[in-house]
């Protein structure tokens, strides 16, 4: 059959030659032969290394060489062409213990030669230590052990009630070869993660120490019955609901929307690390650091940090639950984000980004509008309302301490604001200290976000439900954002000082450049003598922030998140790395 | 040609030829071809004896009631036919020329009490408008037509344009139909009588702009389910038959000329190209560099930057459309059809070709979202952009079919069809972009080429009275191809001096994107049918029973790329793209770039296999009363493995077996008159697409896709009845009544994701109904008085209601009772046409609007996106020039009235097309 029809489409073609004049913007590129790409090289044991690279159909073979420490490469092996073109691995066995291995590679066409690939070297492992895979979803009371490994490999979900208890000092591992591997706790069920400054609970990348990088893993996403703003509609986790069904194990759908109680407890998360997590499931949703949906007030949230995530480090999605001690270093979108009306409360909050990230290949993108914190009042479907629905997104945010770039070229094509508040959002800020955020320090966005404020430049305490008060303003051009929907706070009235002080001014120990070489223990958030962060609190809480507060956040005479003196909070258990 | 004449030519079983009595006059001569016809079915009668009164000449008909004589003295001739059983019939006053052919259908009536003998005259108008009528009134079911006639008189330049003037039907954006505003999931289409497949990734469409108008017979709409149609006729189908043979010999060559008001001479926004666009065929000049694709999706491996910058290199450097002065629209068609006797078998053949171009340009472009106002039931507008876009297309195709009547009793036929569109579109926009706070223009250039084939071997034989066998072979297939889809972000920032400077969304994977998508299918099918007629004369009935067996496989195939610089200067976002990336930042040191596979995309292979047989019956209760009853199975096994860009595989698999019973009762009032009652069950099955759980942007609006591979197939119940009448050749009114009720109908809704996401999911609702009447009318105006003679008009309105119940289905971020996606309440076409006496000269102006529908369902507490009504004015004249020579006149959319769809108060989409006008010169030999 298809003979007469290519018969025929010549023919037909026939007939229109020479209504075909060509005159095209340009002609095609000739074929090029390339080195093999993405040479990538992973200890997998104390006397093994995996070797990976980008195999061509269109290739004979390659030739894999090796060097040992900083010996002279050899020939190790030559590996045949895929049949179709796809990811080669070889597995270098008989290696020595701790020992670092350069590699490279070359293709092989005929009897031409490319040059060689970049080259990769790894360090075998040591001898020893107790490892565990976690597949499928844990549905009966589970314990890790700190003398044990855990790789969480596919979408892990403690389901069915259960309680997933982590003994203090456990290392657990996000399997990079399972694309988008995660840990969830679901509604009804439990994690008791329990660390201590000294033994911290570490959740990061199973890629080797130094080639971790954001989106190397999805992230730990917690989901509660407490209440959202969105209603009427079925909302589920972003990033969620890749696969059909609900087999365990699998990317299954995860709804947060209706839940009813906002004291819903779902455990407690102290002293735990999230690191290079934010791999992207589907098109643009990254997961974040630590997810928090609709979590509610009976859960206990202390000394978490999240490090390198490729999305926001901490997302809160409705809910009513309190944290305090929280730290982000470095981030792929913003440090902290509230909506769909978070009412719970925050204080003693760090956030610190000195550069872009580069993510993992392919795991998504680092956002072009990252903040320091991105609070929304309510977007999408369900907001019966728009931007007024209520319960508003309410958080009270105390000493916080926001660290931007100070560098519009790091900070995304839009983003870069210290304190992003639109869309209808509420809450009060208090006690704040935000520097080097190249597009303003705060955005005070949409008219609907500022009638939150009776639209008075000067919010009353006693009757509005949005204040930003006594915030001290560092090295921003803008203390607020100017432009389309955008609106200001008085600063006197509202305790908010714009000071000429340089930001390593400002605290204890702030390096002046922030970099590969840096470590946690050069950071000290404590006000330096003398520092504007030493004084300038709201001291006494009044009106609707005083209710808000409660007991869960106290007022105090210094901004920012350390008090002079006083307990260097974040010591011992925090880590920064860049990659 | 002659070598498809040969080809044919071994197909053809030798036969003893049964040549019709021939004499042998010295006279000039000429032939004389048409079919006989039962009055009552519509069907051809075999057997049937045509004298050519005054001479010994004459014929049996045979296949179908075609009949030949040759030879025939030239002049004035009378026939004579005559069947026991039928009334006999005169046709007289047919005009012969020497040496030419003329065709003649006669319709004979069975006789009822008393053989009353009639005689007509051959009417002087034939493959009329008349005809698509009588086709109508003769069908077993509830058909609506247009001919090849109205087609040409129209302004139509394809098939689309022309199916709009069928009763009931709406055309949409892209050529895609609805008929009674039930969406494109409920129509289907075919083409010679074998299914189209579809090129749109997820739409049952075949967008019949493929199909030049110079190349159809009919159009018809079936709108009544009848056993021997596949099952998931759902709502409608449409059949496009393209033309068959003349019977003499027949040159045509007609050219036009058009003039864009918006485009024509103006400077147009215009996309680049690679080569051979002009030709719709870029081969793989546009494909995605093969360095860039054995990577695969980049997993497993390690990039370095020196990799990155190799890869980065590989893409065309092409982003910014340029402005070009738009050429003149044009279009060329030629086609030579006759029956010819070839190895001394008549052969007859049609060939045919066409080729046009023309440009577009929308200007006033607007689209924006709407956003929940802040009190219940508002809405605000937001990320509204303004633009404009340019876009040169081409099509072309053609048509090779050949057919012949071996021994009276049997036809054969070959049908080729070929044909190729490209749109190759560039847009330009600015707006400002909510979710990240700043002013954005985008440049975006888009190429899309598709292509439908289809090559059929088919049959028919008439064994005596009773036995009639059809049989078809059909390998088909179709195409769309997307290469290189370029999209460039840049951020309007205030710049020193106060003055607005472009910098590109240099951290975003938004920011530059290169997209690949192909898409192919192909379908193979067979069918096969038999026909048993019995019965006492003059009440006849029949039986059929057939088997029909489809395979079809599409592999579909998206591929997306970002280059992001996430730490460039200001000085670096602030060059164009074209020096972005035309190496100066991919040197062996730079690090800067980086190139990103985006999770938007995927594959998937999808696999059907349809295997059918029915069982019906036609009986004549009374003289007046038919009964056509029977039921047809299908079992269905459709398999579809995904796998995204990104994510694992995911496959479905589903057996899906129905029985489809379906009963109808005509009955004729009088001979003018008829009444039908029909009632059958119905399917719809899902779209490839829409069964698979990866997400992928949209490739016609932009938003976020995602399949449900849980979605199951629809069982629709159907209930139609129709009365027409028909008081004078050429002149129709009926009413119709229709009521149809859909378990488990597929929605195309909004479904409620995170903060920021939105996106189109598919889920099956519990239910719908949707009921509806339909008017057709078709008047000649001569009762006004002598002049307006040459006057007619006509009109066709459909009013229908439907109400969607969601269920307990909560994945939907939509109202769950509403209309259903995509129904107009009110679908209207109105059109005065003129023909002068001489035939000559006619002209027609034709008015179309359909009511205001739902183009998706909004996401709660939004109200649904609504495309607005719209009058489109058309006009045509057709003129003698000199000679064979004639000239034609077009002015399209006269009214230009925008095009716009709203969401409750915020408009989303809003743009003019521009009026057009084409002159235009055909050469008929």
């Amino acid at each position: 059959m298809r003979f007469p029809t290519l018969l025929t489409t010549r023919a037909l073609a026939l007939v229109f030659i020479g209504l075909a004049a060509c005159s095209d913007d340009d002609p095609a590129s000739p074929p090029t032969v390339d080195p093999p790409l993405g040479l990538q090289v992973t200890a997998t044991g104390s006397g093994s290394i995996r070797v990976a690279f980008n195999g061509r159909a269109a290739d004979d073979s390659y030739t894999l060489e090796r060097a040992e420490g900083s010996g002279t490469f050899a020939s190790v092996t030559t590996i045949n062409a895929p049949a179709t073109d796809g990811v080669v691995t070889y597995d270098d066995t008989g290696l020595n213990v701790q020992t670092a291995y350069t590699y490279r590679v070359k293709a092989t066409r005929g009897s031409a030669s490319s040059s060689y690939s970049s080259e990769q070297a790894t360090t075998t492992l040591p001898l020893g230590a107790f490892t565990r895979t976690v597949t499928g979803d844990i549905t009966a009371n589970t314990t890790w052990y700190r003398d044990t490994t855990y790789t969480i490999s596919g979408f892990v979900h403690v389901a069915n009630g259960a309680t997933l208890t982590i003994e203090s000092g456990t290392t657990i591992k996000g399997d990079f070869n399972t694309l988008g591997s995660s840990l969830f706790v679901l509604r009804g069920a439990k994690i008791m993660a329990i660390g201590t400054a000294a033994q911290p609970i570490v959740f990061t990348s199973s890629q080797a120490a130094g080639q971790r990088k954001p989106g190397d893993w999805g992230g730990l996403i917690i989901v509660g019955n407490a209440v959202i703003n969105r209603t009427g509609v079925e909302v589920e986790i972003e990033g969620t609901n890749t696969a059909a069904g609900t087999t365990p194990g699998t990317n299954y759908r995860v709804l947060y929307s209706g839940g009813t109680t906002p004291t819903d407890n779902s455990g407690e998360l102290r002293y735990v690390r999230v690191e290079y997590a934010g791999y992207a499931p589907s098109v643009n949703n990254e997961l974040n650091s630590f997810s928090f949906a609709a979590v509610g007030s009976g859960t206990k949230l202390s000394y978490l940090q999240a490090m390198a995530g490729l999305d926001d480090s901490f997302e809160f999605w409705g809910g009513s639950v309190d944290a305090t001690n929280l730290v982000s270093y470095e981030a792929g979108d913003d440090h902290f984000d509230m909506s769909e009306g978070f009412n719970g409360r925050l204080q003693y909050v760090i956030a610190l980004q000195t550069a872009r990230l580069t993510q993992r290949t392919g795991s998504g993108s680092p956002s072009s509008d990252p903040q320091g914190i991105e609070n929304d009042g309510c977007e999408g479907a369900g907001c019966t309302n728009g931007r007024n629905t209520t319960p508003f997104t309410s958080p009270v945010v105390a000493n916080f301490t926001l660290i931007g770039t100070n560098d519009v070229a790091t900070s995304g094509s839009s983003g870069g604001v210290g304190m992003m508040l639109r869309r209808g959002t509420a809450g009060f800020y208090v006690n704040g200290l935000v520097s080097r955020w190249p597009r303003a320090a705060i955005s005070l966005r949409d008219a609907e976000t500022f009638a939150r404020a009776a639209t008075a430049i000067t919010p009353d305490l006693a009757t509005t439900d949005l204040a930003v008060r006594n915030v001290l303003i560092a090295e921003s051009p803008l203390a607020f954002q100017t432009g389309t929907g955008q609106n200001a706070f008085d600063l006197a009235t509202n305790g908010i000082t714009q000071d000429a002080a340089l930001t390593t001014a400002l605290f204890t120990a702030f390096p002046a450049t922030i970099g590969t070489t840096t470590t946690a223990a050069a950071l000290d958030w404590s006000p330096a003598a003398g520092s504007p962060a030493a004084t300038g609190g709201l001291a006494t809480f009044t009106g609707k922030l005083a209710t808000a507060a409660g007991t869960a956040v106290t007022a105090t005479a210094y901004r920012g998140a350390a008090a002079p003196g006083g307990t260097k909070w974040w010591l011992g258990w925090t880590i920064y790395a860049q990659q | 040609m002659n070598r498809f004449a040969f080809v044919f030519s071994l197909l053809l079983l030798p036969a003893p030829l049964l040549r019709a009595q021939e004499a042998a006059p010295a006279a000039p001569t000429g032939r004389i071809v048409g079919r006989i016809l039962d009055a009552q079915s519509g069907q051809g009668i075999p057997q049937v004896t045509i004298q050519v009164v005054g001479t010994r000449l004459g014929a049996l008909s045979g296949v179908d009631g075609r009949y030949t004589i040759t030879r025939v003295p030239a002049g004035t001739v009378t026939l004579h036919v005559r069947l026991i059983g039928y009334g006999p019939k005169t046709v007289t006053g047919i005009m012969l020329d020497a040496n030419k052919s003329t065709e003649q259908n006669i319709t004979l009536d069975q006789a009822t009490v008393t053989l009353a003998a009639s005689v007509i005259t051959a009417d002087a108008a034939r493959g009329s408008s008349a005809e698509a009528l009588n086709a109508q009134k003769t069908a077993t079911g509830i058909v609506s037509g247009i001919t090849m006639e109205q087609i040409s008189k129209s302004p139509d330049s394809d098939a689309s344009q022309a199916a709009q003037r069928v009763s009931g039907v709406t055309v949409q954006r892209g050529g895609s139909l609805f008929v009674r505003g039930l969406g494109e999931r409920y129509t289907t289409t075919q083409l010679n009588g074998t299914r189209v497949p579809s090129p749109e990734p997820e739409k049952r469409t075949v967008p019949l702009d493929l199909f030049p108008s110079s190349l159809l017979e009919t159009i018809t709409t079936a709108k009544t389910f009848t056993p021997d149609q596949q099952g998931d006729f759902s709502g409608a189908q449409v059949e496009i038959k393209t033309r068959e043979f003349p019977a003499i010999r027949q040159y045509t060559l007609s050219t036009t000329a058009g003039y864009n008001a918006g485009a024509t001479g103006s400077e147009v926004l215009t996309a680049f190209t690679a080569g051979g666009e002009r030709l719709a065929n870029v081969g793989d000049k546009r494909n995605l560099p093969s360095i860039i694709r054995s990577l695969g999706n980049f997993q497993g491996i390690n990039l370095t930057q020196g990799d990155e910058n190799l890869l980065i290199n590989q893409f065309r450097n092409a982003w910014t459309p340029s402005a070009k002065t738009a050429a003149p629209n044009s279009s060329t068609s030629f086609s030579v059809g006759g029956n010819d006797p070839i190895l001394g078998q008549r052969i007859g053949y049609l060939l045919s070709g066409t080729f046009s171009q023309s440009t577009d340009q929308r200007s006033g472009l607007v689209r924006a979202l709407a956003n929940r106002g802040d009190t219940p039931g508002s809405t605000v507008e937001q990320d509204r952009f303004e633009g404009e876009s340019g876009s040169t297309s081409v099509i072309w195709g053609g048509l090779a079919n050949f057919s012949t009547l071996i021994a009276g009793h049997s036809r054969l036929m070959f049908n080729n069809t070929y044909s190729r569109t490209a749109d190759n579109d560039a847009r330009r926009e600015y707006g400002f972009f909510e979710n990240e706070g700043f002013n954005a223009r985008i440049d975006r250039q888009q190429y899309v080429e598709r292509s439908v084939r289809s090559t059929q071997v088919a049959a028919e034989h008439q064994f005596g009275e009773a036995h009639r066998f059809d049989w078809a072979l059909t390998s088909s297939g179709v195409s769309r191809d997307e290469p290189d889809r370029t999209e460039f972000v840049y951020v309007v920032e205030p710049g020193p001096g106060g003055s607005d400077v472009l910098r590109w969304h240099n951290s975003s994977n938004a920011g530059a994107v290169r997209t690949f998508s192909s898409l192919s299918e192909d379908n193979r099918e067979g069918r096969l049918n038999y026909q048993l007629n019995f019965g006492a004369l003059g009440r006849q009935h029949y039986i059929k029973a057939g088997a029909l067996h489809r395979e079809t496989q599409r592999d579909a195939d998206t591929r997306a790329y970002a280059i992001t610089a996430p730490s460039a200067t200001n000085a670096i976002r602030e060059l164009s793209p074209e020096e972005l990336f035309d190496g100066r930042l991919t040197g062996a040191n730079d690090s800067l770039l980086h190139i990103i596979p985006l999770a938007q995309g995927g594959s998937y292979v999808a696999k059907d296999r349809l295997s059918a047989g029915y069982l019906m019956a036609e009986i004549g209760l009374t003289d007046r009363l038919r009964l056509i009853t029977g039921a047809r199975f299908e079992s269905d096994r459709l398999s579809v493995d995904a796998t995204s860009t990104l994510g694992q595989p995911v496959g479905t698999e589903n057996d899906w077996s129905d029985l489809l019973p379906s009963a109808a009762l005509n009955v004729s009032l009088s001979e003018y008159q008829n009444l039908r009652l029909s009632v059958s069950r119905t399917l719809a099955r899902p779209e490839y697409r829409e069964l698979v759980p990866i997400k992928s942007r949209d490739v016609l609006n932009g938003d976020d896709l995602e399949g449900n591979p849980d979605l199951q197939r629809t069982r629709i119940d159907n209930v139609d009845l129709r009365w027409e009448w028909y008081p004078a050749s050429g002149e129709v009114l009926s009413i119709g009544l229709f009521a149809k009720r859909f378990d488990q109908p597929i929605e195309r809704v909004y479904r409620a994701a995170g903060a920021s996401s939105r996106f189109i999911g598919f889920v099956n609702a519990e239910s719908a109904e949707n009921y509806g009447v339909e008017l057709e009318a078709r008047k000649g105006l001569a009762f006004m008085g002598r002049l307006f003679e040459p006057l007619s008009v006509f009109s066709n309105l459909t009013l229908m209601r439907s109400e969607i119940d969601l269920g307990s289905n909560q994945s939907a971020a939509t109202n769950p009772k509403r209309r259903m996606v995509g129904q107009a309440p009110y679908v209207l076409n109105v059109g005065l046409a003129y023909a002068s006496l001489s035939g000559n000269t006619s002209a027609t102006i034709l008015l179309n609007r359909v009511g205001d529908r739902i183009e998706a369902a909004g996401d709660l507490p939004l109200p649904d996106v609504v495309q607005q009504p719209r009058n489109v004015m058309d006009f045509s004249l057709r003129f003698p020039v000199l000679g064979s020579l004639s000239g034609r006149f077009d002015a399209k959319n006269m009214l230009d009235e925008p095009f716009k769809t709203v969401q409750g108060t915020v408009t989303r989409e809003y743009w003019q097309a521009g009026r057009t006008f084409q002159f235009g010169l055909s050469w008929k030999n």
